[in-house]
């Protein structure tokens, strides 16, 4: 059985990741720089993270930079969180605004007009999923990263219109249009998605 | 239905939401019934459900990283951290200038701070368990837990001379663990798990093995009782 993260006053129970408890949390770093806060905190954010800067295409050798950079300003400005937002989405806004840093420094920003790889596509398969999956990676892959993260905090993350906005630090309106974007170049490249819309329409 | 252009774009806009189930509540009633009504918008929601279903099963199957690996980012955060705090410490000497503090110093000074510590959290759990129907003690917490038992799994731990007290404080912490002895002349310490470490399948062997791997920590081996 894994070990579980011992903290003197939750014991070995995790926090649940509600953003009650996590305001809790921000709280007792704010007042006391409280360690075992911070920690926890920074448990329930860390897969979260890595797993979508990686779907950014931030090198692993940059994630935990990213991940470091991102906690070290929960650390030293929880005091001025504001919380006219969701504590996640200032969160994941500051790594988003970080990450996008370490892709100019790394200059591995994707770019709309990159290449697109069919041959790299199993036609052979016989698992239809399997092939747009396929496809559907290699779409995702085309899509800038302003668009990217759209789809991604919108479908993976889950979070509303607004939420994204707020973590892309940009007006809904662009949020909407670069969702439509995402979508357009993933009807291009995803059969499935362009068979769907055809038989339909 | 009578489709509005403005109607259907807005509608169609909003889409990746009512995929999500995160759409806005004065929305969804009137996105929900275009949809009803429009062909174009109820197949662009089943196209969307699928990117969705799709990108959600290209997240889960995506390497999770290990456990280890997240300590080990988070004790090199703590150690900026720390040495960040200790830069702005003002210094004793005459010079007027912030200076840090060397953290073996601050190491040892803790570790010994903490081992008195333990001696008055024993001293008043003493005093606790002699005179148990005489009231209420006020409960402190430290690393040095009063929940530390003489007899519960332990085991002998040295650490890096340049191993800061807040990492210390944190590998401790984060395996249940309590000091309650040392430095002997070797300087080991000894530390013992919690309950709730015990209780959640640690054993001294799994805590002595995870530690070992630790840079901070140099020597980690369990105590045979």
């Amino acid at each position: 059985m894994p070990l579980q993260i011992v903290d003197s006053n939750t014991r070995a129970v995790p926090a649940p990741h509600t953003d009650a408890t996590e305001r809790e949390l921000l709280e007792r770093i704010a007042r006391s720089k409280d360690q075992a806060a911070f920690r926890t905190l920074y448990g329930n954010y860390y897969q979260r993270l890595s797993r979508l800067l990686a779907r950014m295409s931030v090198r692993r050798e940059d994630i935990e930079e990213v991940i470091n950079d991102t906690f070290w300003v929960v650390w030293t400005k929880a005091a001025e969180f504001r919380g006219a937002s969701q504590l996640s989405t200032w969160i994941i806004g500051i790594a988003y605004r970080r990450a996008l840093n370490a892709l100019r420094r790394a200059k591995l920003r994707p770019v709309a007009d990159q290449p697109f790889d069919e041959d790299s596509i199993s036609v052979n398969s016989t698992e239809e999923e399997e092939t747009n999956q396929q496809w559907l990676s290699q779409g995702l892959e085309r899509l800038p990263v302003e668009q990217r993260m759209a789809l991604e905090l919108t479908y993976t993350l889950g979070h509303s219109c607004e939420e994204v906005a707020a973590i892309l630090d940009c007006p809904v309106n662009t949020v909407k249009t670069r969702l439509f974007r995402a979508r357009e170049t993933l009807k291009q490249v995803l059969p499935g998605l362009a068979g769907m819309s055809g038989d339909n329409s | 239905m009578n489709r509005m252009p403005d109607t259907h774009a807005e509608a169609w806009a909003l889409l990746p939401w009512l995929a999500n189930g995160r759409i806005a509540a004065e929305d969804r009633e009137w996105v929900e019934a275009h949809v009803q009504g429009c062909a174009e918008c109820r197949a662009e929601l089943a196209s969307q459900r699928l990117v969705a279903s799709h990108v959600n099963r290209e997240e889960s199957a995506s390497p999770q990283p290990a456990a280890s690996e997240e300590q080990r980012s988070f004790n090199k955060l703590w150690a900026r951290i720390e040495a960040s705090e200790s830069v702005v410490t003002p210094a004793t000497g005459t010079t007027g200038t912030a200076m840090a503090v060397p953290r073996s110093s601050r190491t040892v000074r803790w570790l010994a701070a903490a081992v008195v510590v333990q001696a008055i959290g024993l001293g008043i759990l003493g005093m606790t368990l002699s005179n148990q129907d005489s009231g209420a003690v006020d409960k402190f917490e430290t690393v040095t837990d009063s929940e530390a038992r003489l007899d519960a799994p332990a085991v002998s731990l040295a650490f890096a001379p340049q191993t800061s007290m807040g990492t210390v404080n944190t590998l401790l912490t984060h395996q249940g663990l309590s000091l309650v002895g040392g430095p002997g002349s070797a300087g080991n310490y000894r530390a013992v798990l919690s309950a709730d470490a015990v209780a959640s399948g640690a054993t001294a062997d799994s805590v002595a093995a995870v530690l070992s791997k630790d840079p901070n920590v140099t020597f980690a081996q369990p105590v045979a009782h």
